[in-house]
């Protein structure tokens, strides 16, 4: 019961401090930002007639992520 | 209480979105026009509509009051609980749903794994979503009484009449371009109580320095990231496995009522960029819902209920004319979550059980009434169980919390079922009804198993974590599917007819 208990209230990360745990936030939107920018060119453009710049929706990802970042980087 | 000019305000509302939402009638012909708006919308109003959707009423009182109680943390839901779930439901999943043409969710889970799993995933949203609706009028009309002096019956019965009007006749693209204009105003209004908060609070700065100096049990209250011992409900391990793993993915790729209006987009390109849209609005959330909450503590310290933080804040600083505003904003937000409720429920049963199991091969026009009648035997069903929430006063959490249930599962499968071959129509089946099961045993003995007071995060990553257990053990052991019956359904494998996932991670 006592490792059951142990298990599913995650007390196994405990000794991880609110700024390492920071951390793992901003590292995912990072990755997250990362693999965005590996999506092929095509994918990115599939179904659009005639492409401009503001089509590229790894921006328009990455611009969100950028929000993102900021406000867990400062709160 | 409403002067002259905020009944004007409201009024000029009602009459406006009504006029707007019968506007769209003329294009509705066929089950495909009033499901799927036949596919013709453009990113930014489906993107405009998730937010619209998923922001109801109750969030400017029930945000506030959280982050009035608990500071910032709550704003995780939003922030968090949005990015990355929207990126991956961008770029993965709704692209992939959008080219297999489907209706609804657990119509990919019927194809799949099985059709037991398309009628338990689609029978749990309708349930869900027709208890919601009651619940959601009630809750709302009571909040908006002590507000707007008005009785409950009169703002369930106004509200019912417009919405039910614009969604039988105009269908999606009604709900839609209505959640378009209702989240406008949304934003309006709560930007109104944000200037006029932070006005009155000396800016930014000074309430910071105003709450840090309340004593210790202020000093988190400005922090997203709360230490995995808190005794607040947002431990960051919980925000990190039960909301960015679990809960933000089940709901923007698995609840039907965001998922349903990104398959309507004109084309797969507008299907990504809604979601994207959505999620750059949904940014702006926690200003507008959260932000209050902190500008009441700082000017009314001491509050017995956290709930109370937003009214008294708008009775307190807002003049007539912008109360008229927020009230509409209200309606608003009450609005284009109803709406979107009754049009995805209407087309869960028309497509997953009144075309499967009641009716099969009738015509196009057949589906499209079928589904307007189904919008107005829904409303009827809202409107008469809303008093159910007074005398059941926990009704309310109690429907949350069954949602919480059966998120993790669905997402579970879903996820197996694109991304790993082997899962069987069993598997599925097993691991969506154990998961469920799960859910409701860590619920039931959730004093005895978990040390937070509300432990819901993590009730849906460990029934998540079941579900994929319980699909992968049972699908070892039961029969693969042949390749050619998962084509176009699983990533990696060849698409034929109009499945097929082409997303550079599959």
């Amino acid at each position: 019961m006592l490792n059951l208990h142990w298990l599913l209230n995650f007390d196994w990360l405990r000794g991880i401090s609110p700024a390492a745990a920071k951390g793992v936030f901003l590292a995912i939107f990072i990755v997250s930002g990362l693999l965005v920018m590996m999506i092929p060119r095509a994918y990115i453009y599939e179904g659009v007639q005639d492409p401009r710049w503001w089509h590229n929706l790894k921006l328009w990802a990455l611009g969100v992520l950028a929000m993102i970042f900021t406000i867990y980087y400062v709160f | 209480m409403l002067s002259g000019i905020d009944y004007a305000v409201v009024i000029a509302y009602l009459v406006g979105i009504m006029i707007l939402g019968l506007y769209f009638a003329r294009f509705v012909r066929s089950a495909d026009d009033f499901f799927l708006s036949g596919k013709s919308l453009p990113f930014w109003a489906v993107g405009m509509s998730i937010v619209a959707t998923d922001i109801s009423a109750m969030d400017f009182v029930g945000v506030s009051g959280q982050s009035y109680r608990f500071g910032m943390a709550v704003g995780n839901f939003d922030w968090l609980g949005s990015m990355p779930a929207m990126l991956l439901a961008a770029f993965i999943f709704i692209p992939y749903f959008w080219k297999a043409g489907l209706y609804t969710i657990p119509e990919y889970l019927g194809r799949r794994y099985n059709d037991h799993v398309r009628a338990v995933a689609s029978l749990t949203w309708i349930i869900f979503f027709a208890l919601d609706l009651g619940v959601l009028f009630w809750a709302t009309a009571v909040m908006f009484e002590p507000l707007m002096g008005w009785k409950p019956w009169f703002s369930i019965i106004v509200t019912a009449v417009v919405v039910g009007v614009y969604t039988f006749f105009g269908g999606l693209t009604a709900v839609v371009m209505t959640d378009v204009v209702q989240m406008i105003i949304m934003f309006v209004g709560g930007a109104t109580v944000l200037v006029v908060g932070l006005y009155h609070a000396g800016g930014w700065g000074d309430l910071v320095d105003k709450i840090s100096a309340m004593g210790d049990a202020y000093q988190n209250h400005f922090k997203l990231v709360q230490p995995a011992d808190t005794q607040t409900p947002f431990p960051w391990t919980g925000i990190l496995f039960g909301l960015t793993f679990v809960m933000s993915n089940a709901y923007m790729i698995g609840n039907q009522a965001i998922v349903q209006r990104c398959l309507a987009t004109k084309s797969v390109w507008h299907a990504k960029a809604s979601m994207l849209t959505g999620a750059f609005f949904k940014m702006f959330i926690p200003v507008l819902v959260m932000f209050p909450g902190l500008i009441a503590l700082g000017a009314f310290p001491g509050l017995e209920d956290g709930d109370q933080a937003f009214p008294t804040l708008v009775k307190s600083l807002l003049p007539p004319g912008l109360r008229g505003l927020l009230f509409a904003g209200f309606l608003a937000g009450l609005m284009s979550t109803i709406d979107s409720i009754l049009n995805s429920t209407a087309t869960l049963w028309t497509k997953d059980i009144y075309e499967k199991y009641i009716k099969k091969g009738a015509s196009d026009r057949h589906y499209m009434i079928v589904g307007q009648l189904a919008t107005v035997v829904l409303l009827i069903f809202g409107v008469l169980t809303s008093p159910l929430s007074k005398q059941f006063p926990g009704i309310y959490v109690a429907i949350q919390t069954f949602l919480s249930f059966f998120q993790g599962p669905v997402f579970s499968i879903l996820l197996l079922g694109m991304f790993w071959p082997r899962a069987t129509q069993w598997g599925g089946l097993v691991g969506l009804v154990g998961g469920i099961g799960t859910s409701v045993l860590l619920y039931l003995f959730k004093d005895h198993l978990f040390t937070i007071e509300e432990p819901f995060l993590y009730i849906s990553w460990w029934s998540f974590v079941a579900g994929v257990l319980l699909n992968v053990a049972t699908s070892l052991v039961t029969r693969r599917h042949p390749e050619e019956r998962l084509s176009g359904l699983v990533c990696r494998l060849p698409r034929d007819l109009k499945g097929g996932c082409e997303a550079p991670a599959c």
